[in-house]
This record gives C-alpha cells, sequence and structure tokens, in this order.
C-alpha cells in the first residue's frame, strides 16, 4: 500500500537552482545568477506578457477578442485608476502603472492557472509573488521612486507633506512623526499585503491537497477507514472553491497594489492641490 | 538535483520556518526580477502602451468625429428641408397667382365676347323690325290701291262710267 507523502506545505516556496549561473560578490552582497525555479518562472511570466501584448496590440478600430481583453487590462489602469486619480498629469507614469499591474497579475495568475504540481522529480509551479524578496523589491521600488519625485517635482517642499496644515506650528509639530511613519509604513503594508494574500492561499491549497491524498489512501485500506473517502472527497471540494477564490485574489491583489501606487503618485503629482 | 538537496536544507537551516526568509537567494532574485521588470517596462513603455492606447484614442476620435459628421449632416439636410419647403410655399403662390390672374382674364373675355353677341343681337333685331314696318308700310300702301282699284271696276260695272281718281281715292279712305 502507497504511503501518504509528507504534508509539507512550504515545499512549494522553496528555491531550486535549475541552470548554475554565475555568482559574484558585491559591497559585501553576495549575487547568484543562477536561474532557478523562481527566475524561470519570473522568465516566462514576461515571455507571456510580451507575446500576448505583441499579438493583441493590433491597432484595430473595432477589436477582435484579444484585443478588446489587452485594452480591457490597460483600461483598469488608465480609466479606472490614472484618469480618476490624478487626472491628465498622470498619463507620463502610464507605462510604469501598467507594467506593475501586468506583471504582478501575470505572475500571481501563473501561480494558480500552471499549478501543474509535482512532475519528473520536479516541482513545476511557481508564484513569483508568494517570494517576500519580489513583493518587497516592487513595494520599495514603487514607494521610493514615488518619494524622489515628490522631491524633484517640488524641492524641500514636499515635507510640507508630514505637516498637517490647520493645526498651528505646534500641533503639525506633534503630528509630524506620526504623519512620518504613517507614510514610511507604506512599502512595507503593499509588499506584505501582497506577499501574504499569495502565500496564505496557496499554503491553505497545498494542505487541503494533501488531505485528499493522505484520507485518500487511508481510505482504500478498508474496513471502517473506508469512511475516510468523505473528508477527502470535501476537501478536492475545497480545492475547487479555493482555486475560483485565488483566482480572484490573483486579479484582486494586483488590482490594489496598483490603485495603493496610483493613489500615492497623486499625492506627489497633485501636491499642495488637493490638500 | 545535489544544487536542489544543498539549496532545501540551507532554506530550513535559515529560518527553520518560511522558505521566504531564506536570504541566500534574494540578491540573485532581486538582480534578476529588476532585470526582467524594466525589460517588460522598456517593451510596455515603447510598444504595448502607445500602441494600446493610441488605439483607444483613435478609436475615440473616431466616434466622435463620425458622431459631429453625422450631426452636421442632419443639420445641412434640415436646412434643406426647409429650404424645399419654403420654395414649395412660393411656388404654390405662383401657381395660385397665375391660376387667379388666367380665371380673371377668361372672365373678362367670356364678358366682352356675351356683351358682343348681346349687341349684334340686338342690331339684328332692331333692323329686322324695321324691315318689317317698311312692309307693313309698303303693304298698307298698296291696300289704298287695291281699294281704289276694285271700287273703280265696280263703280264702272255699276253704272258703266268710269270715276275719277280722286273720287276714288277720297272714296276709298271713306
Amino acid at each position: 500500500m502507497a504511503k501518504a507523502p509528507p504534508i509539507e506545505p512550504m515545499e512549494q516556496f522553496l528555491i531550486h537552482k535549475w541552470i548554475p549561473g554565475p555568482s559574484f560578490d558585491l559591497g559585501g552582497v553576495h549575487f547568484d545568477m543562477s536561474i532557478t525555479n523562481s527566475v524561470a518562472s519570473m522568465i516566462a511570466g514576461a515571455i507571456i506578457l510580451m507575446a500576448f501584448f505583441a499579438l493583441t496590440a493590433r491597432g484595430q478600430i473595432v477589436p477582435n477578442r484579444g484585443q478588446a481583453l489587452a485594452e480591457s487590462l490597460y483600461n483598469i489602469v488608465d480609466r479606472v485608476l490614472v484618469t480618476p486619480i490624478i487626472g491628465p498629469h498622470g498619463r507620463p507614469y502610464i507605462p510604469y502603472l501598467f507594467t506593475l499591474f501586468s506583471v504582478i497579475l501575470v505572475l500571481n495568475l501563473m501561480g494558480v492557472l500552471l499549478s501543474f504540481g509535482h512532475l519528473f522529480g520536479q516541482t513545476w509551479s511557481f508564484t513569483v509573488t508568494s517570494q517576500l524578496a519580489i513583493t518587497a523589491t516592487l513595494a520599495v521600488l514603487t514607494f521610493f521612486s514615488i518619494f524622489f519625485l515628490g522631491f524633484i517635482k517640488h524641492g524641500p517642499k514636499f515635507l510640507g507633506l508630514f505637516f498637517p496644515s490647520g493645526m498651528g506650528v505646534i500641533g503639525a509639530t506633534l503630528m509630524a512623526p506620526i504623519e512620518m511613519i504613517s507614510y514610511f509604513v507604506r512599502p512595507i503594508t503593499l509588499a506584505m499585503r501582497l506577499f501574504g494574500n499569495m502565500l496564505g492561499g496557496h499554503v491553505v491549497m497545498n494542505l487541503f491537497g494533501s488531505f485528499v491524498v493522505a484520507l485518500g489512501l487511508m481510505a482504500l485500506t478498508g474496513g471502517i477507514a473506508s469512511l475516510a473517502i468523505v473528508p477527502s472527497a470535501l476537501s478536492f471540494g475545497m480545492i475547487v472553491a479555493l482555486s475560483g477564490l485565488e483566482l480572484v485574489v490573483a486579479v484582486l491583489q494586483a488590482f490594489v497594489f496598483v490603485a495603493l501606487a496610483t493613489v500615492y503618485l497623486n499625492e506627489v503629482v497633485n501636491f499642495g492641490h488637493g490638500h | 538535483m545535489a544544487a536542489e538537496t544543498q539549496a532545501g536544507t540551507a532554506a530550513e537551516g535559515a529560518s527553520g520556518g518560511l522558505p521566504q526568509f531564506d536570504f541566500h537567494w534574494w540578491p540573485g532574485q532581486i538582480a534578476w526580477f529588476l532585470i526582467i521588470f524594466f525589460g517588460v517596462m522598456a517593451f510596455m513603455r515603447f510598444f504595448a502602451v502607445p500602441k494600446v492606447g493610441g488605439t483607444i484614442e483613435a478609436r475615440e476620435g473616431k466616434i466622435a468625429g463620425d458622431i459631429a459628421d453625422a450631426r452636421r449632416m442632419k443639420d445641412e439636410a434640415d436646412a434643406q428641408a426647409q429650404a424645399a419647403a419654403v420654395e414649395a410655399a412660393k411656388a404654390r403662390a405662383g401657381a395660385q397667382k397665375v391660376a387667379a390672374e388666367a380665371r380673371a382674364k377668361a372672365q373678362a373675355e367670356i364678358a366682352a365676347r356675351l356683351a358682343q353677341e348681346e349687341a349684334k343681337l340686338a342690331a339684328t333685331g332692331a333692323e329686322a323690325e324695321a324691315r318689317i314696318a317698311k312692309a307693313r308700310e309698303a303693304a298698307m300702301a298698296n291696300v289704298a290701291g287695291i281699294a281704289a282699284d276694285t271700287a273703280q271696276a265696280i263703280v264702272t260695272k255699276l253704272t258703266g262710267k268710269t270715276a275719277s281718281a280722286a273720287e276714288l281715292s277720297a272714296a276709298a279712305k271713306g
């Protein structure tokens, strides 16, 4: 009788080296540029993304399905976020925000849709956005780009962001540290939100998947243990339901990340107009 | 495979918890991610965004232009219809005037012809009456002659004498 594999919901997040690459030290940091399962997933995601837009951006006045999908994705960033929140001054930032949105979206969706599991001694599915290193990079890159853009556009006046108006000098000075904390916690919340959402859903799905196998194998031993087929089937139903939920989460988290980035960018672009 | 196992043990040894906190892989992953991210961004900046966004704008411009064209054409058609209506009204008025004139002319002609005919009839009537009167007078004159002749004949028959013309005419008038 087959033995149930150990339940290891964290194994899916392990990084494996696929193709050894150069490694070097820079400023005391060791860079291992090997192609890992994580890097391969990123490259696959980038290829999927670029192929999708290369094939669908046909420039027809009457779009076909693919072009309509590409335009809908673009309009999520342009017509739903940037134009209503920032206005016409937000147009130059659309390429960055759209890249952010589509990269997070494709990496999130790959984690849900390309769950081939374990085949030929290798785990094929990998959710890049469940790596804190990646979500933190995205959050830090986005947050500090916006922060420094504020200084480039407005100079030292931009520090006025931390001094709420209409509170007097003492009140504003007292509020400044609180404002600063709430401002600089943004990259952490951005990174943790995406990371946590991707991590949690995948762990739960993996656990239910393990239950299906473990309880199913137990049921095969016969006798009273056959009843274990019921929780096994229930766990399978849970996986089906969670897959749907994870699809929603994958799209929603990409949207939320870009929506927050747009709101933060608005403070910089329209600084002094809406405060 | 060896590298894989080594990575796996390294991950478990690093934190004992989440593999994501195995910082050994962070720099390489971040460097690769940034390269790929900015590659995709260049693609978006120079191809996808201008193409997709440009198409959406072109479509909106086309729709707005078409609607403006349609509105302009409708206005033109309305103006033309109005001009046509004005022209038709003018033509109708003209036609009515011409008809009225023709009617008046015809009636005048009829009246003139009627008067002419009546005058001609009256003249013919008067002439006929004159002729009748003359004929009657002539007839009456003949009657006196006939009476005298008759009296002559009677006198001659009765008396055997012929009466004078003066006597005869006095007797005839008698």
